[in-house]
């Protein structure tokens, strides 16, 4: 195994102040499977680790006794252009991948806060998703098949390499969320999407009537926008473009060829009106960038999902100032994360879920301040749910070697 | 089982009388899906109307010991909903409401009977529809395309089923119904949906099913193009994918299909070509000139011999009423033929094809080919004489050493007809035994008992 004690340093691999009490970093597949073997003779419980972007903010298991660091096995494997398609060990970054594709003018359709870091086993497994999601899909929709190793150091693959694939149960599919509590990814195959030739983002401020209006949104989920992002003004300073004035910041962003971004733009600005700034191609991408990283961010985060498809489903929040300025939400992906400040978290929940939105995940940051840690589901799982996800759990990993698979069994945030 | 009248009057008791059939005339309908080489008769055969009935019903399977299949309209290629085992054989066809549809965000409940293509009828009045599009779309259901993760042609842009599945309401094989997923885009914890999908009734019993609708497109263009050899039009597709071009549908027909459909639906087609492809762009309006133009350089590059364009939607129509006939023009000729389903990466088209006709020629056998050329689907469809035993062998012979070449060029055994009991045995050549043992430990968890479908998509496997 590679890399130096240095950077085996439990101190790395903290979970919410958790230190592992020990580090691996296998290079090869074979050496994932004889960790986890060994993990599972001794009784250790073990986290699989990409770039802990999503983990760093998590909360820590019951127990964490081994940090996998999967980050040497970081290969791309094979990148056809003429098929559109990537097969790639899961330690490579998602900035490494993108550089790679860009040369050839393809994308890859995955999204994650800070990129450069963000492997992609971790995007998988936390089923990342970023202002693009309407157009890229979710990680389940990109990926094709996948090389994994469960607990007991069996190796296995389900989907393969091809855009379409129906043979066998789509294991690749249900580890895409599973937080590393079933399964540790080693290599998937994703389809990729040719990069767009222009890319727009048009931004506006907006007051609270008129974010609260449903009818002033109505006709954008039509169009399709590659974005439809809302962003409080407590978050907005952190974007490259002038700092706001209003309360909220809606960016509306077309990926497509020329003509049909004008026309799209063209319908956004009769709709809208005359935009406060207006960004193109790299300028709109690193745009893209900063929106997905705000994600990542210090403090408690309350992150939602919801079928409503624009600006307007933060009516809820106008009440709750604070909270507001706190608002992320990508209205194409229906995705939802408040930053609530010390706002009480459960009336966050409560004043949200009257307008259909799930609590999909939490963070309590430092101090917890907004009481995110006493947060129950308003709705628990239902029995028989939580009774097949117990049974799948202990189908794959029956000594329970995966710190995390309690927590995937529980569901929610 | 005994089926006792006492027991059959359980199930009158739960659905009526017209929702249980026994006679051997209704069993016999039922015996086989449309993969026709395999048979295996009902014990019953019921007809729910609603998910409490159909939980009822799994109850009470359960109960007894009784093995469960379930069946939409019986398009399915692969003998997925054959009754190999006998038992029940749940038929959804009664179960055809749409439950829901919010044209605001976009999304539709409905039930697992309801017809493919009459989704999209019902949606467009809003504007929108349901995208993946199997050919068997005027019969075949939204449940089966489900159970099957079902492609089409349109699949290329838009995605298979599990792309456009946002929720299911599932029936667990011990009779209790869960709701997996929902109306969002994600639902809070495990996404158990997205391996139910394409699960051919062997995890459970889909009940009702929410499903995203998407705008229809302003425009159509729809394109034939043919080609001296198939393999050029192979190489075109590949091209034009490579040029970072995604059309709705790039599909491939051979000069054997095409005299069929022909001789049958005298649509004019270029019947001294080699191949025809359909390429169509769909989207807005103003984009699609471009595209055209570009998939047009790139397809004379290939060696197209011309390209025409359907000029109004009567043309359009014309050609995808012969691309999706071939299966009936195939089946009209009252000769045997196997058709199959494999894949392989799109640059890997030509010699796929190839190998088709190599391996049919060998045993002296007939070979059509048919293709969702742009994901690189192949629908070979070999030709028999069905009263020669050695021919017959010898085509399924054929079919599984065109299988093996999809496997060593990268693809796969299916691309979406799945494997019920058709490809079972092949499912040992694409997977290695932890992989087929980790799917049954996948299998058990949600079916311990074994009565979800048993027989199908996965061989017997011996523990590790």
């Amino acid at each position: 195994m590679s890399a130096g004690p240095a950077a085996l340093d439990p101190a790395r691999y903290a979970i919410a102040g958790v230190e592992p009490l020990s580090v691996r970093r296998p290079a090869a597949r074979e050496e994932a499977a004889d960790v986890l073997r060994s993990a599972a003779r001794d009784g250790l419980a073990v986290v699989p680790w990409g770039g802990g972007v999503s983990l760093a903010r998590g909360r820590a298991p019951g127990r964490y006794d081994l940090a996998l660091d999967l980050t040497a096995l970081d290969r791309v494997v094979e990148h056809r252009p003429e098929d559109m398609t990537l097969t790639a060990e899961c330690g490579v970054t998602l900035g490494t991948l993108r550089a790679a594709l860009a040369a050839r003018g393809q994308e890859l359709p995955l999204e994650g806060a800070r990129p450069d870091r963000a492997t992609l086993g971790g995007l998988l497994a936390a089923n990342a998703s970023g202002p693009r999601r309407l157009r890229c899909g979710a990680p389940r929709d990109c990926i094709l098949g996948a090389h994994f190793a469960l607990a007991d150091g069996t190796l296995a693959r389900s989907g393969g390499r091809v855009v379409k694939n129906v043979a066998g149960y789509a294991i690749h599919r249900l580890l895409c969320g599973s937080q590393g509590g079933l399964a540790v990814l080693l290599e998937a195959s994703l389809k990729l999407a040719p990069a767009p030739a222009r890319r727009v983002a048009l931004v506006f401020g907006v007051g609270h009537r008129a974010l609260g209006d449903p009818v002033r949104w109505a006709a954008l989920p039509r169009l399709e926008p590659a974005v439809l992002t809302t962003v409080g003004q407590a978050l907005a300073g952190a974007l490259p473009v002038a700092s706001p004035t209003d309360p909220f910041t809606v960016i509306v962003g077309f990926e497509d060829d020329e003509a049909r971004v004008a026309q799209q733009a063209a319908v956004v600005e009769r709709l809208l009106g005359e935009p406060d700034a207006r960004l193109e191609d790299d300028s709109a991408a690193t745009l893209w960038g900063s929106l997905t990283d705000l994600e990542d961010r210090d403090g408690a985060r309350l992150t939602f999902t919801g079928a409503a498809n624009t600006p307007a489903a933060l009516a809820p929040l106008i009440e709750r100032p604070e909270a507001a300025a706190g608002a992320l939400f990508h209205a194409a992906a229906g995705r939802l994360h408040v930053f609530p400040g010390c706002t009480r978290a459960r009336e966050i929940v409560d004043s949200l879920a009257r307008a259909g939105f799930a609590l999909l995940e939490t963070v309590a940051g430092d101090g917890d301040p907004a009481g995110v840690a006493a947060l129950q589901p308003l709705i628990a799982p239902q029995t028989a749910v939580l009774e097949l996800r117990a049974r799948i759990h202990t189908a794959l990993d029956p000594a329970g070697v995966m710190a995390y698979g309690t927590r995937w069994e529980q569901g929610g945030p | 089982m005994n089926w006792t009248p006492a027991a059959l009057a359980e199930l009158r008791a739960l659905l009526g009388d017209d929702g249980v059939l026994d006679s051997d005339a209704a069993r016999l309908t039922y015996d086989t899906d449309a993969l026709t080489l395999e048979r295996g008769l009902p014990d019953v055969v019921v007809l729910p109307r609603s998910t409490d009935e159909v939980a009822a019903l799994v109850r009470w399977a359960r109960s007894h010991g009784v093995p469960v299949t379930a069946r939409g309209a019986g398009t399915g290629l692969a003998g997925g909903a054959t009754p190999c085992h006998g038992g029940m054989l749940l038929v959804t066809s009664r179960m055809d409401q749409v439950l829901a549809l919010d044209p605001a965000c976009m999304f539709a409940w409905v039930q697992p009977g309801l017809v493919n293509a009459r989704l999209s009828e019902l949606a467009a009045p809003h504007g929108l529809h349901f995208a993946p599009d199997p050919s068997s779309q005027p019969v075949s259901t939204i449940g089966g395309n489900v159970a099957a993760n079902a492609g089409g042609p349109h699949c290329l842009q838009h995605g298979v089923t599990a792309n456009h599945v946002l929720g299911l309401v599932v029936a667990l094989p011990g009779g209790v119904v869960v709701l997996l997923g929902g109306e969002a885009p994600d639902a809070p914890g495990a996404d158990l949906a997205s391996v139910m999908i394409g699960s051919e009734g062997t995890l459970g019993i889909l009940c009702e099913i929410c499903v995203r609708l998407v705008p229809r497109p302003e425009a159509v263009h729809t394109m034939s193009l043919d080609f001296a050899e198939v393999g050029d039009a192979c190489r075109a597709v590949s091209a034009v994918i490579a040029a970072g071009i995604v059309p709705a549908a790039m599909e491939l027909m051979d000069r054997q299909t095409m005299e069929l459909v022909e001789a049958w639906l005298h649509l004019g087609l270029p019947l001294d070509a080699a191949a025809m492809l359909i390429i169509e762009v769909d989207g807005p309006a103003v984009s699609l000139p471009d595209r055209v133009e570009r998939i047009t350089v790139i397809a004379r590059e290939h060696g197209a011999r011309s390209v025409r364009a359907a000029s109004d939607a009567a043309e359009r129509a014309a050609l995808w009423r012969g691309r999706k006939s071939s299966f009936g023009a195939y089946g009209r000729t009252g000769r045997a033929f196997y058709l199959m389903d494999g894949t392989v990466p799109r640059s890997r088209l030509a010699e796929a094809v190839a190998a088709v006709y190599a391996l049919a020629d060998a045993r002296g056998l007939g070979a059509g080919a048919l293709l969702h050329a742009g994901d690189g689907n192949l629908h070979p469809h070999i030709l028999f004489d069905d009263d020669d035993e050695t021919q017959r062998q010898a085509a399924l012979e054929v079919s599984q050493e065109i299988l093996r070449a999809c496997i060593r060029l990268g693809g796969t055994i299916s691309g979406e007809h799945g494997i019920g009991l058709e490809k079972l045995p092949m499912m040992r050549e694409v997977y290695a035994s932890d992989d087929l043992r980790t799917m049954d430990r996948l299998r058990r968890a949600f079916d311990p008992d074994g009565l979800m479908n048993p027989g199908k998509l996965l061989p017997e496997i011996e523990p590790a």
